[in-house]
């Protein structure tokens, strides 16, 4: 049973690519990889990421903001502050009661939490900040995109690891179809690049660790020498209205999003279902909801992480549920793996690539895994329309969340 | 001013992300945008770089720089009497 389909009028984007939607779409359409070596992470067995290029937290945020954020939250605040922007609709003037705000997160400020748990340990807890849990916990990425846009419909953060931002965008969906909504400012952030958990990626074995002293070539999705992912950090954020909303107002509309479809593996904590049941599950509910048969899916963001697993078993479920079909890319190659707000980063790249009718190439995709029978654009971006694009995500805990999006105007 | 109130701008403007010129005895932290949570994050680092004990009350959003600089010292005179 298919349900309307709601616009896509603004796009934010904060990667290890650019700060801001331009130079990361021209970072993933040249499929260089941004993983280098990481001062943050010096002496941890994995020391490589894809950070945030620098940027001024005063100018971008206001005072005190450095203080006042976390850094998840400061991304997420970047990326909407660009989206809201783009998508031309007046903070001042809406009627901030229809305006919700959904975003994913897998883990909140664990930068904060490190840094803060160091100072108790060292100095004792009465050294401990006032600002410790305002700081850390991760549905403060919405309220403060909410307090700064007087946005004051429903106000949540959805927490599925990997799949969180692709969750958070299917439920700011739910929320415009019951009429909850006029608009809401939805997507995922994550700023995940911490000594700690960095480590405890690398001990459970699903970080890259062969290619250290080339980071570049380490995130390698679908090809046949991957060994895991590298970890990035960003937020993606999109502007989701109701269509008649976007049409009163004459907004541009970037493409549509038609159908949302989620599901569990309920088979093991950080492995995918072999068989690949629950991502079938997810995505024939997508197809339904948006409408859609199998055979039209033009183009596919796979999840594609760059490890063994997933990628064996997303490629097999691509083939097997979609065909031949679809023009397949990883843009992890280029920005690794942001957890809590790949899915995110990735549906705004999706819309971008049905817009600009450009499939962007995967990063270091020099041999295709003997496995892999799939259509994926390597080496240069390739022109393609694509009608309907479908963006996949698959969390840890088995959780998987498919969004299928159309062409606007 | 007293060198109390002298050391409390400096931390105000290397931590606290206030500019000098925006300080004036008689500026609130009110003025200066900083709410109460503010309050207990700048008496912590006055206790640790002054050495001084102050209860992480002792001042509120509503005093001025200047009668911050005075609880401070009323602290350090209590502590150096007991």
């Amino acid at each position: 049973m298919s349900g309307p389909a709601v616009a896509v009028t603004g796009l934010g984007l904060v990667t290890a690519a650019g700060v801001g939607v331009q130079d990361t779409w021209k970072r993933v359409c040249e499929g260089r990889s941004t993983a280098s070596r990481d001062p943050s992470l010096k002496g941890m067995p994995v020391d490589i990421s894809c950070s945030v290029p620098a940027y001024d937290t005063n100018e971008l945020l206001g005072r005190r903001s450095a203080l006042k954020y976390d850094r998840f939250v400061q991304l997420a605040l970047i990326a909407a502050i660009e989206a809201v922007a783009d998508s031309g609709l007046d903070p001042d003037s809406w009627d901030g009661a229809r305006v919700g705000v959904v975003l994913g997160c897998g883990m909140g400020g664990l930068g904060s939490y490190d840094e803060q748990h160091r100072r108790m340990s060292e100095s004792g807890p009465e050294n401990v900040s006032p600002m410790l849990i305002p700081l850390m916990i991760p549905n403060m990425a919405a309220g403060h995109v909410g307090m700064r846009f007087g946005a004051r419909g429903p106000n949540f953060v959805t927490a599925t690891a990997c799949a969180s931002g692709a969750t958070a965008i299917g439920a700011a969906l739910d929320l415009l179809r019951r009429g909850e909504c006029d608009v809401v400012i939805t997507g995922g952030t994550e700023a995940g690049i911490v000594p700690l958990v960095v480590t405890g990626f690398a001990r459970m074995g699903a970080l890259s660790t062969r290619r250290l002293d080339d980071p570049a070539s380490a995130s390698r999705p679908f090809d046949a020498d991957r060994d895991g992912f590298v970890i990035g950090e960003g937020a993606g954020i999109l502007v989701l209205e109701r269509a008649e909303h976007a049409r009163a107002r004459g907004a541009r509309v970037r493409a549509h999003l038609a159908g949302y479809g989620a599901s569990a593996d309920a088979h093991h904590a950080t492995a995918p279902d072999p068989e690949g049941r629950g991502v079938a599950l997810a995505v024939t509910a997508a197809l339904a909801d948006a409408g859609v048969a199998a055979g039209e899916v033009d183009h596919v963001n796979a999840h594609g992480t760059s490890t063994p697993l997933n990628d064996a078993a997303e490629a097999a479920s691509i083939r097997r549920l979609l065909g031949d079909r679809p023009v397949v890319t990883s843009t992890k190659g280029v920005v690794g793996h942001t957890l809590g707000a790949a899915g995110a980063i990735e549906a705004a790249l999706t819309v971008l690539a049905i817009q600009e009718r450009t499939v962007p190439p995967t990063a270091n995709l020099t041999e295709r895994d003997a496995g892999v029978e799939i259509d994926i654009v390597r080496d240069q971006p390739r022109t393609h329309h694509s009608r309907v694009a479908m963006s996949n995500s698959f969390g840890f805990g088995g959780q998987n969340a498919v969004l299928v999006f159309t062409e606007g105007a | 001013m007293s060198s109390t109130y002298d050391q409390l701008v400096t931390i105000l403007t290397e931590r606290f992300e206030v500019s000098q010129d925006e300080i004036t005895p008689d500026t609130t932290f009110e003025d200066l945008e900083m709410d109460s949570l503010f309050m207990v994050e700048l008496l912590l680092v006055v206790q640790n770089e002054m050495g001084v004990k102050i209860g992480e009350d002792a001042a509120t959003t509503g005093d001025t720089v200047a009668r911050a600089a005075e609880l401070i010292d009323a602290a350090t005179a209590a502590a150096s009497s007991s």
